[in-house]
Order: C-alpha cells, then structure tokens, then sequence
C-alpha cells in the first residue's frame, strides 16, 4: 500500500512538472486587428442594367484579423478579412448614377516563411463570401444586378519591417485572389420578377478565372506609435464576371487609413511567454 | 533577393488584372455610335422580332444610311425614334432631355370608346366612391362598378376589401380597365386573386436566354393564388370593359379575367402590350425601353397584338348617344351579362 501511495505521488508530482512546463512553453499569439476607413474612386459595369461604364467614389469600413494558428503557431496564421462598402457612380453624360454596396468577409489559413532577408511570405487557401447588389434608379424592371458568390481563394502576404527615422514601420502586402466557388446571376434577359415568380432555375453559376476573375490588393504601413499603430496606405479590387452574356465589372482605388494594434488577451498579459507575432 | 521578391509580387499584382477583365463593347458618343450602340440593343434583347415578322438589318441599312457626323442631337434623335417605331410596340421608347419618343399608332388607329367624365357624370351623378386609385359605386339594374384607371398605383387589400363589400348585394361587377396603361403585374395578381377560387394558371413569362433573335427559356408558368382566408371574394359575374387603351398589364389582367368561368371581356381588342420593358441607355445618356421578356396566357399564346372582347360582347361607344348621358359599350355589354346569366 505504501508502495502504491508512493507511486501515486510521484506520478502527479511528475505530471505537475510536466504540466508547468508546457505552460511555460505554450507561446503567446497576440492579434494583430485593424480597422479601417477607405476612400477613393470606383468604376462599375453592369451590362444588365446598362452597356455604359459608370464612374465615381466608393467609400468603405474594414476589420483584420490575423493570429498565429493554435495549433501550429510558428509556422501557421489564421487571417480574417471583413468589408463593407458603397459606391455611388455615374454614367458618362452624368445624366444618370447607380448605387453599389456590397459587403464582403474571408477567412483563411496561411503558411508562413521568414525569410533570411527579413521578409516573411505567407500563402494560402481562404473561404470567401461576397454579396451586394448595383442600383440603378432610372431602370423599370430591371433596377437591381445582384451580387452573391461563395469562393475558394487563395490569399497570402507579405510583410517586411525596418525603421524610418527610428520609427518602427510594418509594410504589409495582402493579395486575394478567388480561383474556384459559385456565383449567382440572372440568365440574359431574365427579369426579377421572374425570380420573384420562383423561376429560380440556373442562377448559380461556377466561378473560375474564366468566368469571375477577381483580385484584391492591400499595401499598408503600419506606422508604430506604441502599443497601437497608425495604418494607411492602398486598397485596390477588381472583380470582373462573364455569364450568359451579362458582364460586370467593380473596380476600386482607394486610399486607406486606420488603426491597427497587436493586442494581446488579457489572461497572457501577466505571463513572460514567448510572444509570436502574426506577420513575422 | 528582397527586392526580385517584392518586384515578382507587384509585377503579378499589376498584369494579372488585365489578363483577368472581361471585355465590353464600347460604342463613341457620336452619331455612328448612338445609332450603333441602340441597333444593337435592341437587336440582342428585342423579344418579338420573329412573331412580328421584322428583318432588323434591312432596318439598320435603311436607317444607317441616314446618320451622318454632322447631324444634330435632335436630328438624330427623330432618326432613331423613327427607326423603333418600325417595331410597332407601344413599350418602346427613347427619352432625351428634349423628347420622349412613342409608337401611338397602337391606339391613335382606333376609337377612343371612353369618356371618364361620362360615367362620373351621367351614371353617378358624380356620387361615387374613390380608394386607392379606383371608382366605383352602383350603378341602376344592381350592377355593381368599378373602374381601375392604373395598376401603376398598388391596390390596398383592405381597400379592395371595403369596395367589394360596398358592392356585395349587386348581381353581377363590372371593372372598367378602359384606359387603363398599366403598372405593376403584382397590383394585377392583387385584384385578381378576388376572382379565384384555387391556385390557377394564368400564363407564363419567356425570357430571352442569348443574343439570338429565337434564344428563349422554356415558358415559365404562372399561377395565382386565391386572396386569403378572410378577405372579400367575388363569385358572382363578372364583365371586364376594355378598349384599345387597355395596355400591358391591363392587358394582362384582361388576358386572364377572360379565362374565368363567370367572367366575360366586353367592348374592343386591347392595345396588346405584352412584352415587359427592359431598360437601358446609349452613350449620349439617352433611355432606351423596350419589351424583353414575352408575357403568354394560360394558353401559351402571346396577346402582343390585343385580346379580343368575347363572342358576342363586341361593342363601340356611339359618340352621339355620349353626348346624351349614354354610354352605348357599357349599356351594351352590361345587357347581354345579365341575359347570359339570367
């Protein structure tokens, strides 16, 4: 009995050390969040609603996300990226505007690789959701162009950080492109009213490059000021499909500002473990 | 090494969008161009080039040889407003800041066969009620009357509610769509749903599927659904005035009140108008509407070219009996509803 008694001891005293020091071992992953506000110029097409190329602003609001994965942190970081936006363009003559608003989110996985040079390469598969829908006011029975699309993409980045008069800078670049998934649009001629009928035949449609090409394009600096950093630099997209004859295209330039921080969750605050930056 | 990573990544970041963009015709915003760009249109989306018998690019030659870079906007404007009227369609037009073009020859052709004021006066007394853009009362005989100038303006269903109650004692309605341009299928399917008893086919909608002038879907049928439980019905007869005015979807509503057991259509041929209006635009910013979807009826025909009055209901307003407080397509038709169902 004693024997077992002794045993029974040193094994927890065993599986206590154990523990203690795989807690000390198990890393930190702060967040590395932004939030941001865009402004710039927006191009639209839609040959559904008109044959014209509509220009004018687009304005919109975005929150990132990326964390070192749990389960493979060194190597792994998870991303997410959430948009909203609106457009409001007008035709040549500027005798008529649309309306465009969408909203868009990507969640992804990504592998990383710091390189000996100091630039860490990340790249990756993502899930992609778009909607949204172009308003055209002028248009009697075919004043929408709806937009939904469920995408495979890949994403990635890269980030490189240096000094600018001893002012620690981040220079992140983060493309997306969506290669496979579905998208939604109505057949050549086919008005709403149909759809509203339940006619609700063939109105998903394979996405590949061939027929949504899209391709988002983020360069940022995050300048750092302390605990939080100012972010601003370029958000570029291009989203271009070809379905039943119908084309649509949004293109966008804007500059983006905003604040970004690598935050930490309170319960790591107190402890002294490694700390694992997402971008690095 | 850092800089061939970062040239290979903005290089892929700038060429793959153009590779990646789909093309679209753009046409100059000068006469060729204008005229081009609205021959096209409607080439590729125009729904009754093959049942109408048209050769559109005998049209384009005709017509093209008229645009010249000189012309003026108004010049070009009454060239291309004659080349749409070649489509015989009261749903095509072309609106500039100076003129809004119409086929009128669909109506202008025929015997107008309505006087609002006539009714208002002469069989109300101009004692009658109005909601929700209708009139009606009861007129001498127990016969109930309502007259929907517009299915542009949406009946309430309350307010349909409270006129078919005001009028639950008469022995038979009629509704007067004389005039009546059109609006919305949904205000239509609204009024109608007081005639039927169960889910009914009521026609079917085509929609163009490609460029091609035959590249149509399959018919895409359409039923009704009677009102809900607890709103007002009318299972007594009914007569559906019409006259050459009774467009789109008026004539919609026609070309399925006709197909109802206790109703009858009397007076004249609508104006047809069965195709649904598309919308677009030409480079100058000039609108373009036309019909780009066919509306068919619970028989599959098209009713593009007007709904006849049934057997027997056919009838003309005598302008000289009007000028007396008399309206002979009403009187008529009312007459020959109550022998029918006697």
């Amino acid at each position: 009995m004693k024997r077992l008694t002794l045993f029974v001891l040193c094994a927890v005293a065993a599986l206590a050390a154990w523990a203690q020091g795989e807690t000390r071992e198990t890393p930190l992953r702060p967040v590395l969040a932004s939030y941001t506000l865009s402004v710039g110029s927006a191009r639209v097409t839609d040959t559904y609603l008109t044959p014209l190329t509509y220009t004018g602003w687009h304005t919109g609001v975005g929150y990132t996300r990326m964390q070192a994965s749990r389960w493979a942190p060194e190597r792994w970081t998870a991303m997410l990226d959430t948009r909203l936006w609106v457009e409001k363009v007008e035709n040549p003559p500027r005798t008529a505007a649309m309306w465009s608003a969408g909203i868009r989110a990507e969640w992804g996985m990504v592998r990383r690789w710091a390189l000996p040079c100091g630039l860490t390469l990340a790249a990756g598969p993502a899930l992609g959701i778009d909607a949204g829908a172009v308003y055209n006011a002028r248009n009697g029975n075919n004043p929408v162009g709806a937009r939904a699309a469920v995408t495979a993409n890949l994403t990635g980045f890269a980030s490189y950080a240096l000094h600018i008069r001893r002012l620690p800078v981040t220079f992140i670049y983060r493309p997306s492109l969506p290669v496979i998934g579905t998208f939604f649009s109505p057949e050549y001629g086919e008005l709403y009213y149909e759809i509203y009928l339940g006619n609700r035949r063939g109105l998903m449609h394979p996405a590949w490059w061939g027929s949504r090409f899209g391709l988002d394009n983020t360069l940022t600096a995050d300048i750092n000021l302390g605990t939080t950093s100012v972010r601003i630099g370029y958000e570029g997209r291009i989203l271009s499909t070809k379905t039943n004859h119908i084309v649509t295209r949004n293109i966008s330039h804007c500059l983006t500002i905003g604040v970004s921080g690598l935050w930490l969750p309170l319960s790591g605050r107190r402890t002294h473990a490694r700390t694992i930056n997402p971008c690095r | 090494m850092t800089r061939k990573i970062l040239l290979l990544i903005l290089s892929v970041a700038t060429l793959l969008p153009l590779a990646g963009c789909h093309e679209v015709t753009e046409y100059a915003d000068d006469p060729r161009g204008n005229f081009e760009a609205l021959w096209e249109m409607l080439d590729k989306h125009y729904c009754f080039f093959d049942s109408k018998d048209i050769d559109w690019d005998e049209v384009h030659a005709r017509y093209g040889a008229l645009i010249s870079p000189e012309m003026t906007r108004e010049q070009l404007f009454d060239v291309c407003a004659a080349m749409l009227a070649e489509l015989r369609d009261g749903h095509v037009n072309l609106s500039a800041a100076f003129n809004t073009s119409y086929y009128r020859a669909w109506w202008s052709d025929y015997p107008q066969n309505f006087s609002l004021r006539l009714i208002q006066e002469s069989y109300f007394g101009f004692d009658y009620r109005q909601s929700s853009g209708m009139m009606y009362g009861m007129l001498t005989d127990n016969v109930g009357y309502i007259h929907i100038p517009s299915f542009s303006t949406p009946i309430g269903e309350g307010n349909l509610d409270y006129a078919l109650h005001y009028l639950a004692t008469a022995s038979a309605l009629v509704i007067d769509v004389r005039d009546n341009g059109g609006g919305d299928l949904t205000t239509v399917e609204t009024v109608v749903s007081r005639f039927l008893t169960e889910p009914t086919l009521v026609g079917y909608i085509s929609h163009k599927t490609g460029p091609g002038h035959g590249d149509f879907s399959e018919p895409y049928p359409i039923v009704y659904k009677p009102a809900a439980e607890g709103r007002v019905r009318w299972g007594k007869p009914v007569l559906v005035l019409a006259n050459r005015s009774t467009f789109s979807a008026a004539n919609n509503f026609v070309s399925i009140m006709r197909r109802l057991p206790l109703a009858r259509v009397g007076g004249a041929v609508t104006g047809g108008g069965s195709g649904m209006p598309y919308s677009s635009e030409l480079p100058c910013g000039w609108v373009v509407r036309f019909s780009a979807c066919s509306m068919l009826d619970a028989a599959g025909e098209s009713t593009e070219a007007g709904i006849p009055p049934t057997p027997g209901y056919e009838a003309d307003m005598d302008p000289e009996a009007a000028l007396h407080g008399h309206d002979t397509l009403l009187d008529t038709c009312v007459e020959r509803l109550m022998a029918d169902f006697q």
